[in-house]
């Protein structure tokens, strides 16, 4: 008796401290995992799809077993493990990034959301929860379909590396899917939009599937040791986790950004996050160019992508409200580019611009060259950042320049943006055929952003000199300054205004 | 001092002023009734009060700190429930109480502790365990109530809070928001149900196209707006065997009162018009209301019942507004 009061005495101290101590580590959590782990878990989507996709494994497992009896070698490990993978993606890919829309589009249709930042959880955290919470209810699908993956290993066919780098980059998929989704629910604030966003998010999901599937099933084909030896396919596998990674952070700032208030500091994580992809992405590519220097044209290869990412992503920098809250404006200083307002935006992104220009004549300097071509490529990279400069700055001259709001909203703009430059596309080529020219007559096509931008490219092999010259990109960039300065000065009278006024 | 202080406050979409210099003060322990037609700007300046919108001009202290320039400080300060309840399916009570304490920062026993007392206050101990999805909407309500409790806020922003709530409820939530000014928090709510306001409400604001039209006690408004202050007494009689004539002698005598302006006859029951001008509210009514019972007791007149009522919110919203909206 006695004994057994001292076991107890000692054990009761252990037990409270091991209780304090889960419940210190519980206090750390993000609370949203809490409670969306909570409420997963008590939902009927959670118990359906767990329950169907066990009973699609198990019924797999079966058939597997039956088939796999008689042969002594089989080598079905490869087509099973597959079957497997395809329950685990229909959840991976297709249910935890949609519960995971859902849940946040409903805090932002109940209006929950605003109830969230006003406990001073923040948007970062609550859109981290979210993120983490569906990951942990997809870590529990996982290791419900874990054992059956590993099943598949003994029926031959597939080796344990191949199954490790297919699961390893199914991880990443999935990662990238529910971020996505995540970011998706911030995009529509009216009925319409998010009807829109839906419909468009169960699309891209299901070829999120599609292309999921198709890549495992590459892979376990081919087999692990096999892909390993091929350098593309390494740069290629390391380029698309370079850009799900890079591209699921812009989104999800972008996101935060959205759920934060106007009296914070939002733009700071988006814009950051912007330049320092730009930047990542300019070291990255510096080591591909130390590594094994590409030709010529990938320099401006590069320039052309990195303009046609900051024209996209910049229209919607420079699209930001004129002028910032006042607790903000006394901390606000001219290089406070990461600081809300469309002046700072536009700013930030014509500096990324001239960056990556910069980052990418160097890249043409340390390519392997000394033909005439090089003339053509070194156009080609000066043009890129001139045609961004101008199609950036146009919406903003036309939208924002007048007196009257008519045009100046965000939407308005951007919509300006690709039909400029579309009309530009299509219209330039018509009038040089209308005028008994060449369809890609380098004069009137001079501000098309397409043909232009290839006239810039083109080397005209036959009279061994570029299409173009130095005169002629002189006169885009002339014209590109003059309407950047112009949309410029019009976001800064705005801005002004809208100081004024409050 | 205040604990709200609110000065030429505005705020514009685009176009349309929402807010126009709106201006008001809410100390400690009372509850202002923030009153107004449907677009009247109620509830884009509660969001201002909530730090959810920023305003186009003016200021807001609370507690001497800048909701304007520093709302991450008075953030903790107020306790916000919108319109719509914002309660989470599939969770217990418990539960989104614990995970919304957790979101403001409460750990350990300190959030346990705080969790019991919010539903000890609330009455939604016996709820504990229900998911909120079941509950009614009075109980709803008290769970958002609670929510906003439990960081121990000192302004509470309740957005028709009584809205859709049966009867009980509405007396329950009535009781409740009493007790937490009796706490010292300050609270302003808004609402359309003008009585169920004039009962809670210790002072109300008025306001109209986004401006504010009216600040005060009930009585207080009615005397701004229309320079007198009005009340009413209700006189019954018994008029046994003299019939009309006791009436008759009972008007007169009312007639010759100071401060007694009409009396009509109301069925077994005589309805006296007191009006004092100056504007003024103070004892008037009721040292007005003994002189009339003494002056009839006096005169013999046989009196079985004597009340009387000052006029309420619905007369003052009804002067005071004049239906339009922003």
């Amino acid at each position: 008796m006695s004994a057994l009061a001292t076991d107890t005495a000692g054990t009761a101290p252990r037990e409270e401290a091991r209780r304090g101590l889960l419940e210190r580590l519980g206090d750390r959590l993000n609370p949203l995992v809490v409670k969306e782990v909570r409420q997963g878990l008590r939902s009927r989507v959670f118990w359906v799809s767990f329950g169907l996709m066990l009973l699609s494994c198990f019924i797999l497992s079966m058939v597997a077993y039956v088939s796999t009896r008689e042969g002594a070698l089989s080598t079905k490990g490869q087509g099973f493990f597959f079957g497997f993978y395809v329950c685990l993606a229909m959840v991976h890919f297709f249910i935890i990034p949609y519960s995971a829309y859902r849940s946040l589009a409903r805090e932002r249709e109940d209006e929950t959301w605003v109830l969230l930042i006003l406990t001073g959880l923040g948007p970062r955290r609550i859109l981290r929860g979210k993120v983490a919470s569906f990951l942990v209810q997809a870590a529990l699908y996982a290791s419900a379909v874990g054992p059956f993956l590993l099943f598949s290993y003994y029926l031959n066919g597939i080796d344990l590396p191949t199954i490790l780098l297919v699961l390893v980059l199914g991880a990443s998929w999935l990662f990238f899917l529910t971020v996505v989704a995540v970011c998706a629910a911030t995009l529509a604030d009216g009925r319409i939009g998010r009807a829109l966003v839906h419909l468009v998010l169960l699309g891209s999901l299901g070829m999120a599937v599609m292309y999921g599937l198709i890549a495992a099933f590459f892979l376990s084909e081919q087999g692990y040791r096999s892909v390993s030896r091929e350098e593309g396919f390494l740069i290629a596998t390391g380029a698309c986790l370079w850009a799900m990674l890079s591209y699921g952070w812009l989104l999800f700032e972008t996101a935060a950004a959205r759920l934060s208030l106007a009296t914070e500091n939002y733009t700071w994580g988006p814009r950051l996050a912007l330049t320092l992809q730009l930047v990542l992405t300019g070291v990255l590519l510096l080591g591909l160019w130390l590594w094994d220097a590409p030709p010529a044209g990938a320099a401006s290869g590069a320039s052309v992508l990195g303009c046609l990412h900051l024209a996209i992503t910049g229209i919607f920098v420079a699209t930001d409200v004129d002028g910032q809250a006042r607790a903000l404006r006394a901390h606000t200083r001219p290089w406070s580019l990461l600081r809300p307002g469309a002046v700072r935006g536009f700013r930030l992104v014509v500096v990324l611009m001239l960056g990556w220009t910069g980052l990418c004549l160097g890249f043409l300097s340390m390519s392997a060259g000394g033909r005439g071509s090089d003339m053509a490529h070194l156009l080609g990279v000066l043009a890129a950042p001139a045609y961004t400069l101008f199609y950036l700055s146009l919406p903003l001259v036309v939208g924002r320049l007048p007196q009257s709001d008519r045009l100046a909203s965000p939407a308005v703009m951007r919509v300006l943006f690709f039909s400029l430059s579309g009309l530009a596309g299509a219209l330039l080529p018509l009038l040089a055929v209308l005028f008994d020219q060449r369809v890609d007559d380098p004069l009137f096509n001079l501000l098309n952003p397409f043909v232009g931008m290839g006239n810039f490219n083109d080397y005209n092999h036959s009279l061994d000199e570029p299409k173009m010259n130095l005169g002629l990109l002189a006169c885009v960039w002339l014209v590109a300054v003059l309407t950047a300065f112009a949309a410029d000065r019009a976001l800064v009278e705005r801005e002004r205004r809208a100081h004024a006024a409050s | 001092m205040s604990l709200l202080e609110v000065k030429g406050l505005r705020r514009d979409y685009g176009a349309l002023r929402a807010v126009d210099d709106v201006s008001f003060e809410l100390e400690a322990g009372t509850i202002l009734g923030f009153i107004g037609p449907n677009g009247a700007g109620k509830s884009t300046t509660m969001r201002i009060l909530a730090t959810l919108d920023t305003p186009n001009a003016g200021q807001v202290m609370l507690d001497g700190h800048s909701l304007v320039d520093t709302p991450d400080k008075v953030r903790p300060l107020i306790g916000y429930m919108p319109d719509r309840y914002g309660t989470y399916d599939d969770v217990t009570v418990f539960e989104f109480l614990d995970f919304f304490a957790r979101a403001y920062g409460l750990h350990g026993r300190e959030r346990a502790r705080r969790v019991a007392s919010v539903m000890e206050f609330t009455g939604l101990v016996p709820l504990q365990e229900k998911l909120t999805s079941a509950l009614s909407k009075g109980m709803k309500q008290r769970v958002a109530l609670g929510r906003t409790l439990l960081h121990e806020p000192k302004l509470l922003i309740l957005d028709e809070p009584a809205d859709g709530l049966d009867p009980r409820a509405r007396i329950e939530l009535r009781e409740l928001l009493r007790a937490l000014a009796d706490q010292g928090k300050a609270v302003l709510i808004s609402s359309h149900i003008l009585t169920e306001l004039a009962e809670i409400c210790d002072t109300c604001a008025i306001i109209e196209q986004g401006r504010l039209l009216a600040t005060g006690r009930v009585a207080d408004i009615l005397a701004q707006a229309t320079g007198t202050a009005v009340a009413e007494l209700l006189v019954r009689l018994f008029p046994g065997e003299e019939g009309e004539a006791v009436w008759a002698r009972a008007e007169r005598l009312l007639l010759e009162q100071p401060r007694v302006k009409q009396v009509a006859r109301e069925g077994d029951a005589l309805r006296v018009r007191l009006e004092h001008e100056g504007g003024a509210a103070g004892q008037w009514v009721d040292e007005s209301a003994a002189r009339v019972l003494a002056a009839l007791v006096g005169a013999g007149v046989p009196v079985c019942a004597f009340s009387h009522r000052e006029r309420n919110l619905e007369d003052a919203f009804m002067h005071v507004t004049k239906g339009r909206v922003a």
